[in-house]
């Protein structure tokens, strides 16, 4: 599928006081399409929360159909401090996820590392006038004054999307919260944290259940942390988490209150042939999804990307190497940190295709069926509206081919960790550090 | 050669990341830094395990093979899980603080994380620590060497549980005479230059009381004051297994301890100059971290008793310091 460029990158932090010189605060953290696709939220380091909504069929402007368009900026988290543990609390925004629209208005989750806030996007289009008691600035009138009634009416008026904060869920983590994810009953949602997993009611916030722990007694002999969970997607029973093992484990609410029995358990055994110092590092699994049809999920280690059927619990049905060619480079890549970052992965709307990123403002997508796959990048030379996305060549070895690119002259600065493919159509959204990139399948 | 090399070079950057991981915005990462653990463990294990003649080895690692050295492919050996019985270094080394029975309440778990860091990292730190004063250990080793008998073993797995405490104890040593007598003891490792019984390794026992009193004992049911958990048979076998290599290692190592330790040290020392003398607010967060006890400011700062930090080697403090 050719990939056209249909938002030229809209800047992320283009509000910000310094556009040419990006900041730590404008780092895009995470990336998710609502149910329908129109609405796309990012959050980003600095704790802010950017909406993008997508423009309607507008037979004025043929073209204009599908563009994304900012729709409304709030700052969802601050920075906090902890008095008792003397430690700074970030305000970046770990993870959003939408809950499914039942009104008018819009609701979402945003968490940082431990407060999970559920906001209200709504929009207000009219507004009242003609006030007995108060003229149109606000000002109380003189009862004297008043020498006749009238009944209010509705004016339309620009405009205005509100933000506000209906739920605020915290102290519930004492370890930094990875993951959240909505049930698909509507009404519950799970957060997790490196150790511990809780369901919460999103009505109640002033309790939650701890449904998986993995706190070891004694501290020293800690050997995994959680890094990922997910509710399944028609289940409401069923949660999967990852770990920093390479393994997942699937739990069954209904078996026990606390799921620390595993229902299924996923691994695949590893090839003694390619140990090394980073063995555990790269096989820590980074991101967990299911398909949308709830028959598979998708694991991210450093290295690769696994799809599994819920039904093997052995090995994985299929695997793809993402950016293999890093493999020999993997001392280089502790050095300076970059094996360390978690990269995530989604689904397309069928299951029939996968997309992760990469460096160098690379990402890569596979598809399934065709058994192909190709490499991209999301960057702004690229990306000239309506320009089509050639793909790209990491050159790793031998003689450097024309316009591949050789694997010492890659940008590690330029990650690509958040992508998020539309529920329905062919529209991606790619986060290249401050800078969302916006692209959709060409359409003849 | 290269492989103890590359091997050190992780040890030191990983040491590095754990060090800066104290002041990143946002409290210590659970996760980072127990992957940042488990590299240093794998590369101390490489490093132990590789008997390179030009540098002074304490004899294979706890393994009991020795890893195949494939070039490029140091293989870690079958790492020993958290899981596992401790780490004897760890525990040895490294008592452990002073934790409250905190019911699992959010907040006041919280001084876990960093904790958990420290109690994570401590482990392979400790093991780290032990390469350097088994050489210590060493220099005691000869006179203990003659008073052994037949039935003692060899320095295979002395590297880990008797290095800490006789670093510790260079003075307090008992002389050889003593160990003589704790020669034929039945529990090993006692009559090792002043080194607790390796049941006694297991246990969070304060180190710096214990061995004097045992070479006294000479038993592993260690005097009163420093508990020591019931027998554990597993440790004898694996004693036993390492003997033979371990004692040649043992032998032939002799004529070259001195020489040597000052070359260790001035290895790992060279390492961490930067972390030693770092700038005044690191140094005097390290000298803060060694007069707190478990109970330190810092969170999770320091599991060890004052005294015995004034005996260690500056390479063994900045790991303390962490």
């Amino acid at each position: 599928c050719g990939l056209l460029c249909l938002a030229a990158s809209s800047q992320h932090g283009v509000l910000r006081d310094h556009p040419g010189v990006p900041s730590t605060a404008d780092i895009i953290s995470t990336v998710e399409f609502n149910y329908s696709g129109d609405l796309l939220a990012t959050g980003d380091k600095g704790g802010r929360v950017v909406i993008f909504q997508r423009e309607q069929e507008n037979k004025s402007r043929p073209h204009s159909r599908g563009e994304y368009n900012v729709y409304s900026t709030f700052q969802s988290h601050e920075p906090e401090f902890d008095y008792l543990k003397s430690l700074e609390i970030e305000e970046k925004i770990n993870k959003i996820r939408w809950l499914p629209q039942q009104n008018a208005a819009h609701f979402l989750l945003s968490t940082n590392d431990k407060t999970i806030k559920l906001w209200k996007i709504s929009e207000r289009d009219k507004r009242a006038e003609g006030y007995n008691l108060k003229d149109e600035d606000g000002r109380l009138r003189d009862p004297f004054r008043i020498t006749a009634l009238r009944v209010p009416i509705l004016k339309p008026m620009d405009l205005m999307v509100e933000a506000s904060p209906r739920r605020i869920f915290a102290n519930a983590h004492t370890y930094h919260i990875n993951s959240i994810s909505v049930n698909s009953d509507h009404e519950t949602y799970l957060s997790a944290d490196d150790l511990r997993i809780n369901l919460w009611h999103l009505e109640i916030t002033d309790r939650s259940f701890n449904i998986v722990d993995m706190k070891p007694a004694n501290m020293e002999e800690l050997a995994e942390v959680i890094t990922a969970a997910e509710f399944h997607p028609h289940q409401c029973n069923v949660l999967v988490y990852s770990s920093s093992k390479g393994t997942v484990r699937l739990c069954d609410m209904r078996s026990s209150a606390l799921c620390d029995r595993h229902s299924k358990f996923f691994e695949e055994p590893e090839d003694p042939s390619s140990r090394s110092f980073f063995s555990e590092i790269i096989s820590s699994i980074s991101d967990v999804k299911f398909s949308h049809s709830g028959r598979y999920m998708m694991t991210r280690d450093y290295l690769s990307v696994k799809v599994w059927d819920l039904n093997m619990e052995s090995r994985p049905v299929e695997t793809h190497q993402v950016h293999e060619y890093l493999r020999s480079k993997l001392c280089s890549l502790y050095e300076n940190d970059c094996i360390f970052d978690k990269f995530e992965c989604c689904w397309n709307g069928s299951d029939s295709a996968i997309m992760t990123g990469s460096y160098n403002n690379f990402f890569r997508m596979f598809d399934r069926n065709a058994r192909r796959d190709v490499t991209l990048e999301a960057s702004r030379e690229n990306s000239k509206p309506r320009a089509s996305l050639k793909p790209r060549k990491v050159c790793t070895g031998g003689k450097r081919k024309k316009d591949e690119i050789s694997v010492d002259s890659l940008d590690f600065n330029k990650k690509i960790l958040h992508t998020a493919w539309h529920p329905l159509e062919n529209i991606i959204a790619v986060a290249a550090t401050n800078n969302l990139y916006i692209f959709q399948d060409k359409v003849n | 050669m290269e492989f103890k090399l590359e091997a050190h070079r992780i040890v030191s950057i990983s040491l590095g990341k754990i060090y800066n991981s104290r002041v990143q915005r946002g409290g210590i990462k659970l996760h980072k830094n127990l992957l940042v653990s488990l590299v240093l463990r794998s590369a101390r294990q490489v490093y132990l395990s590789d008997p390179c003649p030009g540098l002074y080895l304490a004899g294979p690692a706890g393994t009991p093979a020795p890893p195949p050295q494939q070039p490029g492919e140091p293989a870690a050996g079958p790492p020993a899980g958290w899981g596992e019985p401790p780490p004897p270094a760890a525990r040895a080394a490294w008592p452990e603080p002073e934790r409250p029975a905190v019911p699992d309440a959010p907040w006041v778990g919280g001084a876990e994380p960093t904790a958990t860091v420290t109690g994570a990292a401590d482990a392979p730190q400790g093991r780290a620590a032990d390469a350097a004063e088994a050489a210590w250990g060493r220099v005691e080793g000869p006179r203990e060497a003659a008073a052994r008998g037949a039935g003692s073993p060899a320095g295979g797995s002395d590297a880990f549980p008797e290095a800490p405490q006789a670093a510790r104890r260079p003075c307090a040593c008992p002389s050889g005479g003593e160990d003589r007598r704790g020669a034929a003891a039945a529990s090993p490792g006692a009559d090792r230059r002043c080194a607790p019984p390796p049941s006694a390794d297991e246990s969070p026992a304060p180190p710096a009381v214990c061995p004097r009193k045992r070479g006294a004992a000479g038993v592993g049911g260690g005097p009163a004051g420093c508990p020591a958990p019931g027998s554990t048979p597993l440790k004898k076998p694996r004693r036993n297994l390492e003997e033979q290599p371990g004692r040649e290692e043992d032998d032939g190592a002799e004529e070259m301890e001195t020489g040597n330790v000052a070359n260790l040290i001035s290895i790992f020392g060279s390492s961490f100059s930067g972390l030693l003398r770092k700038s005044s607010g690191g140094g005097r967060e390290e000298e803060e971290g060694e007069e707190s006890g478990p109970e330190a400011a810092e969170p999770g700062q320091i599991c060890c008793d004052k005294p015995v930090l004034r005996d260690m080697n500056p390479w063994s403090t900045a790991i303390v310091a962490f």
